[in-house]
C-alpha cells in the first residue's frame, strides 16, 4: 500500500481528497470564518442561508457554519480519540489471543463477542448511565463498541501467519513475544486494521452525534455535531436548515471515511476487487 | 440426532452463558457506578435513617451476590423488578410487556423494507454489473451507510411529511389498534432506519450474486441451455441466500442501536425510548433490564440466522 496504489484506485483517491478537504476545513475553518461560533446576534436570529452565512443562523444569530466547524472538531477529536484507544487495546489482545491460542484466546473472545452483542448506541447509553455524561465517556463509549472488532480482525489474521517461516524464524532467533508480535507480525496485518479504523472513525462520529443529539452526550454550551443538532431539531420547522446543513456535512465526512476504506481494502486485498468488477 | 440439532443446542447453550455473563456485567457495571439509588428515590436532603431504611427494604445491604443471584432468579421468572424514579414502584416487566410490541414493530417493518429494497438493487446491480446502473446502485449504497439515520429520519419528515403531508411526523399508533395506523404512522421512522440497513444488504447480495455468476456449475446450465431467468433463480439466487441471511441477522444489531434514537425522535413509545427516559431519571433497574433484554434480544435473532443457516447449508455445521 503506497502513495502511487492510492493515485490509481479512484475509490480511496476520492476519499482521501475529500476526507483533507474537511479536515483543512476543520482546523483552519473557525479562525479563517469571520464569525465567532459562540457570539450572540439576535438581530439575525434565523436568517436562511446567504452568502454571508452558507449555512444560514440559529435561533441566537450565531453563524451555523462557523458552529460546525468547531462542533466537528470537538466530534473528530472525540471519534478518532475512542478508535485509536479500540484500536490499541482490541489489537494487542487480538495478537496474544491469535498467537498463544488456548485458554486466554478462547476467554478474550468470548468476552469480546459478549461486548459485541450489545447494539452500539445501548451500550454507550449504558456507559453513560454508569459513567455520567461528558466527552471523555462518549469517547469511552466509542471505544467500547470498536473494542470487540479490533480484537477479532487482529486475532483471526494472527492465526493465520502466526506459523508463516519469518515469524518461526523470528521465534528461532530467540525474539521475545512482544517483538515478535509487534515488529514482525503487526505490520504484516495492518491493512485490515487500518481499513476497520477508517470505517470505525465516520461510525464514531454518529455514535458522538446520537448520544449528544439526544442530551445524553457532549453537553453544551460545547459545540460537537450532536449539539448543534440537537439545537436545529428545537426550531426544525421554522428553520429547518441548521439540521439539515449540519447532517449533510456529517454525511460528506462519512461518505469520504468509508471511500477511502473501501479503496483501501480494495488495495490490501486486490482479490477481491477483480471479484466485485 | 441430526447434526444441525447438535449444531443448534450447543449454540443455545452458548447463548445462555452469554446472556449469563451478560447480566452479571451489566449488574456490576451499575453497581459501581457512582449514583445512589437512594438518593434517586428519595432525594439529595434524604435523611440518613431513611437512606438506610431504604437500603434495608430493597436488599441493597445484603451481599453483592445475593443481590445479583435475587435478580438473576426474578430475570428467569421474567419478573424485572420495580421501576426507582421512572414510574416509581411500576413492574418493569410490564412496562416492557407495554413497550416491546412497538420496537417489535418499528424493527420488523423496517427489516422488510430493507430486503425489498435491497432485493431490487442488489439483483438489478449484479446483473447489470460494471454498467451505470450498477454505478449509480453503487454509490446510493455508499450514500446510505453515509447517513446518520436519525438525521435521515429528520430530513423525511421535511420532505414527505411537512412538505407533502403524507405521513405524520411524530407519534405512533400500535397495532393493537390498527394495523393500517402502525403502518402509515410507522412509515417514516422504519424507513429511516432501513435506508443504511439496505445499502448493507444490497451490496453484500451483489456481491454474492456476482461471484455464484462466476462459478463452473453456472456455465454448464448456461451450456445445457436453460434459460436466464431459470439460471439465476435456481443456480445463482438459492446460492447467494446464505451470506444474505447472515447479515440481515447481524444487522439486527445495528438495528436496536438506530431504534433508541429513532424512537425518540418519533415520539414511539417502545423499549429504546423507554431506556433513554430511564438513563435521564437515573433510573438504573430499568437501565439494567433495557440492556438484558437488547442482549438477549441480539442473541436470540442470532441463534435463529445459526440455526436456519445449519439447516440450509449442511456444510456449515462441522
Amino acid at each position: 500500500m503506497n502513495l502511487s496504489n492510492l493515485l490509481k484506485n479512484h475509490t480511496a483517491l476520492a476519499g482521501a481528497i475529500i476526507t483533507t478537504i474537511f479536515l483543512a476545513a476543520v482546523v483552519f475553518g473557525p479562525t479563517l470564518s469571520p464569525w465567532e461560533s459562540n457570539t450572540f446576534n439576535f438581530g439575525a436570529a434565523l436568517q436562511p442561508p446567504s452568502a454571508q452565512h452558507w449555512y444560514g443562523t440559529d435561533s441566537l444569530g450565531r453563524d451555523v457554519l462557523t458552529r460546525v466547524l468547531e462542533g466537528a472538531r470537538v466530534s473528530l477529536l472525540i471519534s478518532v480519540g475512542g478508535v485509536i484507544l479500540a484500536m490499541l487495546a482490541g489489537v494487542t489482545i487480538g495478537l496474544y489471543a491469535g498467537y498463544y491460542g488456548g485458554w486466554f484466546d478462547m476467554t478474550a473472545m468470548r468476552v469480546m463477542d459478549l461486548l459485541f452483542g450489545f447494539p452500539a448506541f445501548v451500550l454507550a447509553l449504558f456507559l453513560m448511565v454508569a459513567l455520567g455524561f461528558g466527552v471523555t465517556n462518549v469517547a469511552l463509549a466509542i471505544m467500547l463498541v470498536y473494542l470487540p472488532i479490533f480484537a477479532r480482525i487482529t486475532r483471526n489474521s494472527t492465526e493465520l501467519v502466526r506459523d508463516d517461516p519469518y515469524i518461526q524464524a523470528a521465534r528461532i532467533m530467540g525474539q521475545s513475544a512482544p517483538r515478535i508480535l509487534f515488529r514482525e507480525l503487526l505490520p504484516n496485518i495492518s491493512a485490515p486494521i487500518l481499513v476497520q479504523a477508517s470505517v470505525s472513525i465516520a461510525f464514531g462520529i454518529v455514535i458522538e452525534s446520537g448520544l449528544s443529539f439526544i442530551g445524553l452526550g457532549v453537553q453544551p454550551p460545547m459545540p460537537s455535531l450532536g449539539v448543534i443538532m440537537a439545537d436545529g431539531q428545537e426550531y426544525f420547522r421554522p428553520a429547518p436548515w441548521v439540521m439539515t446543513m449540519t447532517g449533510m456535512t456529517i454525511t460528506v465526512a462519512l461518505l469520504a471515511l468509508n471511500l477511502l476504506g473501501d479503496g483501501l481494502r480494495d488495495m490490501a486485498d486486490p482479490r477481491l476487487k477483480t471479484r466485485e468488477a | 440426532m441430526p447434526a444441525y440439532l447438535t449444531y443448534s443446542l450447543s449454540r443455545l447453550i452458548g447463548a445462555l452463558i452469554t446472556i449469563l455473563v451478560g447480566s452479571l456485567l451489566v449488574f456490576l457495571v451499575i453497581k459501581a457506578a457512582p449514583g445512589d439509588p437512594a438518593l434517586v428515590v428519595l432525594g439529595d436532603f434524604a435523611t440518613p435513617e431513611s437512606i438506610a431504611r431504604f437500603n434495608a427494604e430493597q436488599g441493597l445491604d445484603d451481599p453483592l451476590m445475593v443481590q445479583y443471584l435475587h435478580w438473576l432468579t426474578g430475570l428467569a421468572r421474567l419478573d424485572f423488578g420495580t421501576s426507582l424514579s421512572l414510574a416509581k414502584g411500576q413492574s418493569i416487566g410490564q412496562m416492557l410487556a407495554f413497550r416491546l410490541p412497538n420496537t417489535a414493530t418499528i424493527g420488523i417493518y423496517a427489516i422488510i423494507i430493507a430486503i425489498l429494497i435491497s432485493l431490487v438493487l442488489g439483483t438489478v446491480s449484479a446483473i447489470n454489473r460494471g454498467g451505470p446502473v450498477d454505478a449509480v446502485s453503487t454509490s446510493v449504497s455508499v450514500l446510505g451507510v453515509s447517513m446518520p439515520d436519525f438525521w435521515l429520519g429528520y430530513m423525511l419528515v421535511l420532505g414527505l411529511s411537512i412538505g407533502m403531508g403524507l405521513f405524520p411526523s411524530y407519534g405512533f399508533v400500535p397495532v393493537s389498534e390498527s394495523f393500517i395506523g402502525a403502518l402509515h404512522s410507522g412509515f417514516l421512522p422504519a424507513l429511516a432506519i432501513a435506508a443504511p440497513m439496505a445499502a448493507v444488504f444490497s451490496r453484500t447480495l451483489r456481491a454474492s450474486l456476482v461471484e455464484n455468476m462466476d462459478r463452473d456449475h453456472v456455465t454448464v446450465a448456461r451450456s445445457f441451455g436453460h434459460s436466464p431467468s431459470f439460471i439465476f433463480i435456481h443456480h445463482v439466487f438459492r446460492n447467494s441466500i446464505i451470506p444474505f441471511i447472515v447479515v440481515v441477522g447481524l444487522q439486527v444489531r445495528y438495528l436496536l442501536g438506530g431504534v433508541v434514537i429513532i424512537e425518540r425522535i418519533f415520539g414511539i413509545s417502545g423499549v429504546g425510548s423507554l431506556m433513554v427516559e430511564a438513563a435521564f431519571a437515573r433510573d438504573y433497574y430499568l437501565v439494567q433490564a433495557c440492556a438484558v433484554v437488547f442482549l438477549t434480544i441480539v442473541l436470540a435473532v442470532n441463534f435463529i440466522v445459526d440455526v436456519i443457516c445449519s439447516m440450509l447449508d449442511p456444510r456449515r455445521v462441522r
